[in-house]
């Protein structure tokens, strides 16, 4: 006589097992996809046109579809469910059964490229939501592209001038918005651009994670991220500096661009770039891609609420009047200290002394024949207390008591590196003189303002004792 | 025990709840055993694709033998075209070399002639032919899944 | 027989080739008589390590509740599952996730089999955690069992080491920061070097995260060495201590059960007694060889009325329990996927980057101190659990659930007590912080000395020393200390896993952490 409690117990646990072990079995064997593929199996048959071709279609096995791709390191299950994508006979059927829009498989077999090679979405996995990719609780950092973007996959294995004219325009017009917006202005690429930013390079191939999802409106991808960014940086990152102006339309070709940074790269022999001579860059383009971001036109200083400081007015007449090249190039190349201006010199930022020579001649090109009128700095014997009493009446308002000037001041920082040590006293007291037009800053040497070259001379002398001064 | 009343006649109920409860626990182990067995059976495999580009016709002139390495395959062109011979020895998988007779296998000594038919040594079939056929580009296709009757020829442009 | 010619021979031999067989298979011809149940038990090296009696009170459910079984027949699962596993996983850094993607999606039954594996290891855990404290409660660790607890301590180590290294085996985003936050629990006594300023010259908890790791960060080097870990040395380990477990407890006797053992209403339910008495083995006595056997282990003689056959009763529980295993696991892994989340990203961490749950507590006492919660009181909690059945000697109640009535309270009390300050000990904690954030410069090795976990084990501490005062018995010290443990090990556990969200912070539930 056995236990009745341990019978019991065990048959329950096993009909347990039992339903379950069924229930599992079922699960595996019924698969999202074996729909799909019977029902194509069933459209073949119902088009069939002779009685061959209803026997073949008869013969299509319901199976697990793979593209194993060695050289690309992916395999691709899509053509499981997207079972009709080489079959010219689904041209009008509906998805997933649907072929390949376009002649694109004429040149990118399934057998070789697969799919996810430029759709993105998970090839390996099996069922819709995991397969696209969409959401994040699917785990999967590229999830499906959208159309719009999907022009970026090209730029994997083909050059610009292949794009402009086969299809990947949006890429060619991104990467023309990029030269010309200032991009790398803040933004290293390959180690040459500034460092307010972050580097942009592989920015295509992070993760999801990589990029603060918090104020994104609608599914949580790069491509959203990247688009909402441009429209307003600062709903995306609270505090972000950036200054970008963008339409709607511009922000897909950038953003279609920016994808195109990946860094994964496929095999050689996927790759159809052909060699293409460096484009020749002068002065403008160099002005576009580093400098336009900020200094915009460059004829007229601003107080800027994103940057929280005055930007000058490089390429104002009264300025490159007074500022020489021996200047502009010490400024460009070693930055401005405790300013958004980056250092430019090629251990830095990354500019050639060649392309520095460049932007100077263009920022120059305005400038005026006559050079300003000598002041003489070094002839005259300095009162720096008798400047420090001016300065507090005169230019205090603009420039702050300690020269820092500050936020909501007209005037900028006198207190930095620059001002202080790096530039010639000389260029400071003729920018006291002459003042600077198309900025709030008056000629202070002209009649009326009444400033006696002595005076400015006092100045200037105490201006360049205002650091120490803590 | 002594409660328990005894059926003369057949099973008493603690007998059928005791079968039933073995019998559920014969009948997990088994579907647990199949079950892993199944396990076992690779669903996808990870080889590459069985049809590949051999290149443009030309590149197969007339009387030219071209052995393709990696595919282990033979690409004959005469004047009748173009054919793709299998060099895989039928019998255990070794690679065959082409004679002025036909084919010759260094393991074992298979023989075949210059269609692949056996003709000496322990091989149970001839060497298929597979597939020949061109893309938009006019590059030829093999497909090694698909083998045809010996002596296809294929004519290309 | 002799004018059978050969051939006849061999025909008679064809036909009784089913029973000959069984009878070589089983050498105890057909299990009708009290001989031949018992010559199966003892004659098959399976069955052998059982007794060939078994005593009611062991197939009580109430008494054991099986857990102890369970935990072996997760184990058998785990093992199983485990094996089949290796046939399609890789071990390494490019391949392991998407392996583990096609476990899920090409392999048959590869989803399912997944989560059977990571379910009943993680059940493993559980299962032998409440194991530990049904031992604990029947004061079970006592009368020549003391050992054998200090091997269960041993396996309980083992089987934490088996769960975290197969957590990182899939590279996901997981697997890669659980690895890392494990390596640098591992280099914590750095903390204590440092503060000693000799790590330069003895930097022992640096020496052991590169003999984890293989290197300083986590890589290739990492997933061979959990690899090996997760299914050789660790399993390995496993089986040896696990057969000495068994055949200890054999050896002891079997299971504990009271002195005075009484049968209650019931008890026969579980079991089919003896057929008739007289018989090859009478009531009155156990089994023939252990009565020349010496020494104080086995219960020669003993309470024999209340023995049963094992064959059929112990192995008809067992195999019942192990159904109910296996019928549980398969269920709770058919509705519940085991996580897979992104691939390893050495430079993005997850936030919070959470150790697997089993450790969230040690996690929370971490945020205190990193040696404190890796490796100080862990190390203190370890040695205090192996040492208890040395520091209570005392023999009475074995067998009995919580020994008494005066052990039943001090275990309530311990823990409403214990439940009472260990929460208050966290409000606190939240509310206020700790003195860094109070004294920013304080010197760390007050923070080593001085922090939350240290106060709460030295609140266990001084309540047990309370109660052996009190009550003047160890044995109710070792209840009120091993509850209290018991009740933090599932509060902190709970704090790391429930309430604490991005950057350590506390938070109600997970819907208010922040999105990244």
């Amino acid at each position: 006589m056995l236990s009745r409690f341990y019978l019991s117990l065990l048959l329950l646990s096993g009909l347990v097992f039992i339903a379950f072990i069924t229930l599992a079995t079922y699960r595996e064997l019924t698969p999202e996809w074996k729909k799909y593929q019977a029902e194509y199996r069933e459209m073949l048959i119902k088009n069939a046109k002779d009685e061959a071709a209803r026997e073949k279609a008869r013969r299509i096995k319901i199976e697990q579809q793979q593209i194993y791709l060695a050289g690309l390191k992916r395999v691709d299950r899509c053509m499981n469910c997207h079972i009709g994508v080489d079959n010219p006979l689904m041209a009008d059927a509906k998805v997933p059964f649907k072929q390949h829009s376009g002649d694109y498989l004429k040149n990118h077999p399934p057998d070789k490229f697969g799919c996810t090679i430029c759709h993105n979405g998970q090839g390996r996995a099996t069922n819709k939501k995991e397969a696209h990719g969409k959401g994040r609780d699917t785990h999967w950092d590229f999830p499906i592209l959208p159309f719009k973007y999907i022009q970026n996959s090209c730029a994997q294995c083909h050059d610009y001038e292949t794009l402009r004219h086969k299809g990947g325009e949006m890429v060619v017009k991104g990467e023309r918005l990029f030269r010309e917006k200032g991009c790398k202005g803040c933004h290293k690429v390959n180690g040459i651009g500034g460092d307010l930013g972050k580097a942009l390079d592989g920015i295509g191939s992070q993760p999801i994670a990589y990029f603060p999802m918090r104020h994104v409106v609608g599914e949580q991808t790069t491509y959203n991220w990247l688009k909402q960014h441009y429209l307003d940086p600062r709903a995306i990152v609270p505090d972000s500096e950036m200054r970008v102006f963008l339409t709607e339309e511009e922000s897909d070709l950038l953003t279609t661009y920016i994808l195109t940074f990946r860094t994964t790269e496929v095999p050689r022999e996927y790759r159809r770039i052909r060699y293409v001579p460096e484009r020749r860059v002068d002065g403008e383009s160099l002005y576009k891609m580093y400098c336009i971001a900020c200094h915009s036109t460059g004829k007229v200083s601003v107080y800027d609420e994103i940057l929280k400081r005055t930007i000058p007015a490089i390429m104002n007449p009264a300025f490159l009047k007074n500022a020489d090249d021996g200047t502009l190039r010490k400024i460009i190349k070693e930055g401005r200290k405790g300013t958004q201006m980056t250092a430019w010199k090629s251990t830095a930022a990354g500019l050639t002394d060649g392309e520095i020579n460049k932007l100077i001649r263009y920022i120059t090109r305005e400038r005026p024949d006559e050079a300003a009128e000598p002041f003489g700095f070094a002839e005259f014997k300095t009162d720096p207390k008798h400047g420090k009493e001016l300065y507090d009446v005169r230019c205090a308002l603009c420039h702050g008591e300690k020269g820092k000037g500050g936020k909501g001041a007209l005037g900028i920082n006198l207190t930095n590196p620059v001002v202080q040590k790096e530039l010639d006293p000389e260029f400071l007291a003729r920018t006291v003189r002459d003042g600077r037009s198309g900025t709030p800053m008056p000629p202070f040497g002209e009649e009326g303002l009444g400033l006696s070259d002595q005076d400015i001379a006092d100045i200037v002398s105490y201006v360049r004792t205002l650091a120490q001064k803590k | 025990m002594s409660s328990e009343t005894l059926d003369k006649e057949g099973v008493t109920r603690r007998d059928f709840l005791g079968l039933a409860a073995f019998g559920a626990a014969i009948f997990s182990a088994l579907s647990v055993i199949a079950g892993t067995l199944r396990i076992f059976k690779p669903n996808v495999h990870y080889e590459e694709s069985k049809k590949f580009k051999i290149g443009k016709p030309e590149n197969f002139p007339e009387g030219t033998v071209r052995k393709i390495d990696e595919r282990n395959l033979f690409i004959f062109s005469d004047s009748d075209g173009i054919y793709a011979i299998t060099a895989v020895c039928q019998h255990l998988g070794c690679i065959v070399y082409t004679t002025e007779w036909g084919f010759q296998c260094p393991c074992h000594g298979s023989k075949y002639d210059k269609e692949g038919n056996v003709i000496g040594g322990p091989a149970p079939r001839g060497l298929p032919w597979f597939e020949i056929t061109q893309n938009v580009d006019g590059t030829l296709v093999v497909n090694a899944g698909k083998e045809v009757p010996k002596g296809t020829k294929y004519i290309f442009a | 027989m002799g004018d059978m010619s050969g051939l006849s021979k061999f025909k008679e031999n064809l036909l009784n080739l089913k029973n000959s067989f069984l009878a070589s298979f089983l050498r105890s011809g057909r299990l009708t008589s009290d001989k031949s149940k018992a010559s199966v038990m003892f004659n098959n090296f399976f069955l052998h390590i059982q007794g060939v009696k078994t005593h009611i009170n062991t197939l009580r459910p109430t008494y054991t509740f099986g857990l102890g079984l369970i935990t072996f027949f997760l184990f058998v699962i785990v093992v199983l599952s485990g094996v089949l596993l290796m046939i399609y996983y890789h071990p390494s850094v490019e391949e392991a996730y998407n392996k583990i993607k096609d476990i899920i999606y090409v392999v048959f039954g590869g989803r399912l089999l997944r989560n059977i594996h990571k379910w009943s290891g993680e059940g493993m855990i559980v299962f032998m955690i409440l194991h530990m404290a049904r031992v604990f409660y029947t004061g079970s660790y006592k009368k020549g069992r003391e050992f054998n607890w200090v091997i269960g301590v041993v396996l309980m180590i083992l089987v934490f080491g088996l769960n975290l290294s197969g957590y990182m085996l899939p590279w996901d985003q997981l697997a890669y920061w659980a690895l890392l936050i494990v390596a640098n629990i591992i280099q914590s006594p750095k903390e204590i070097t440092d503060s000693l300023g000799i790590t330069q010259y003895f930097d022992i908890g640096g020496f052991f995260k590169e003999l984890f790791l293989g290197g300083t960060v986590a890589g290739q080097e990492s997933l061979t060495r959990v690899y090996l870990l997760h299914v050789w040395l660790l399993p390995l380990f496993l089986f040896i201590f696990l057969a000495v477990h068994f055949w200890r407890i054999r050896k002891d006797g079997g299971l504990t059960k009271p002195d005075e053992f009484e049968r209650v209403e019931g008890d026969l339910s579980y079991v089919s007694p003896p057929e008739k008495k007289g018989g090859l083995f009478p009531t009155y006595k156990t089994y023939g060889l252990m009565e020349l056997a010496h020494g104080r282990t086995p219960a020669v003689d003993k309470d024999v009325e209340n023995t049963v056959l094992s064959w059929p009763n112990l192995l008809l529980a067992e195999l019942a329990v192990f159904m109910l295993t296996l019928a549980g696991v398969l269920v709770y892994a058919y509705y519940v996927d085991a996580p897979l989340k992104e691939l390893a990203n050495p430079l993005i961490p997850e936030n919070p980057a959470k150790a697997p749950w089993y450790f969230l507590g040690l996690q929370e006492l971490l945020s205190y101190s990193a040696f404190m919660g890796g490796v100080g009181l862990p190390g203190l909690a370890l040695l205090g659990l192996a040492l208890i059945p040395y520091l209570d000697r005392e023999q009475e109640y074995v067998g009995i659930w919580f020994s008494n009535r005066q052990g039943r309270i001090v275990a309530l009390q311990a823990f409403v007590v214990g439940t009472i300050v260990n929460i208050g000990i966290l409000v606190f904690v939240v509310n206020l912080g700790w003195f860094r954030d109070w004294w920013p410069n304080v010197p760390q090795m007050l923070i080593t000395l001085v922090n939350p976990g240290n106060i709460w084990v030295a609140f266990m501490i001084a309540w047990s020393a309370m109660v052996m005062k009190r009550t003047g018995s160890t044995r109710m010290g070792a209840i009120a200390l091993f509850t209290m443990f018991l009740v933090s090990y599932v509060i902190f556990t709970a704090m790391g896993t429930y309430f604490r969200g991005p950057n350590w912070e506390f938070f109600w539930s997970k819907s208010q952490w922040p999105i990244h």
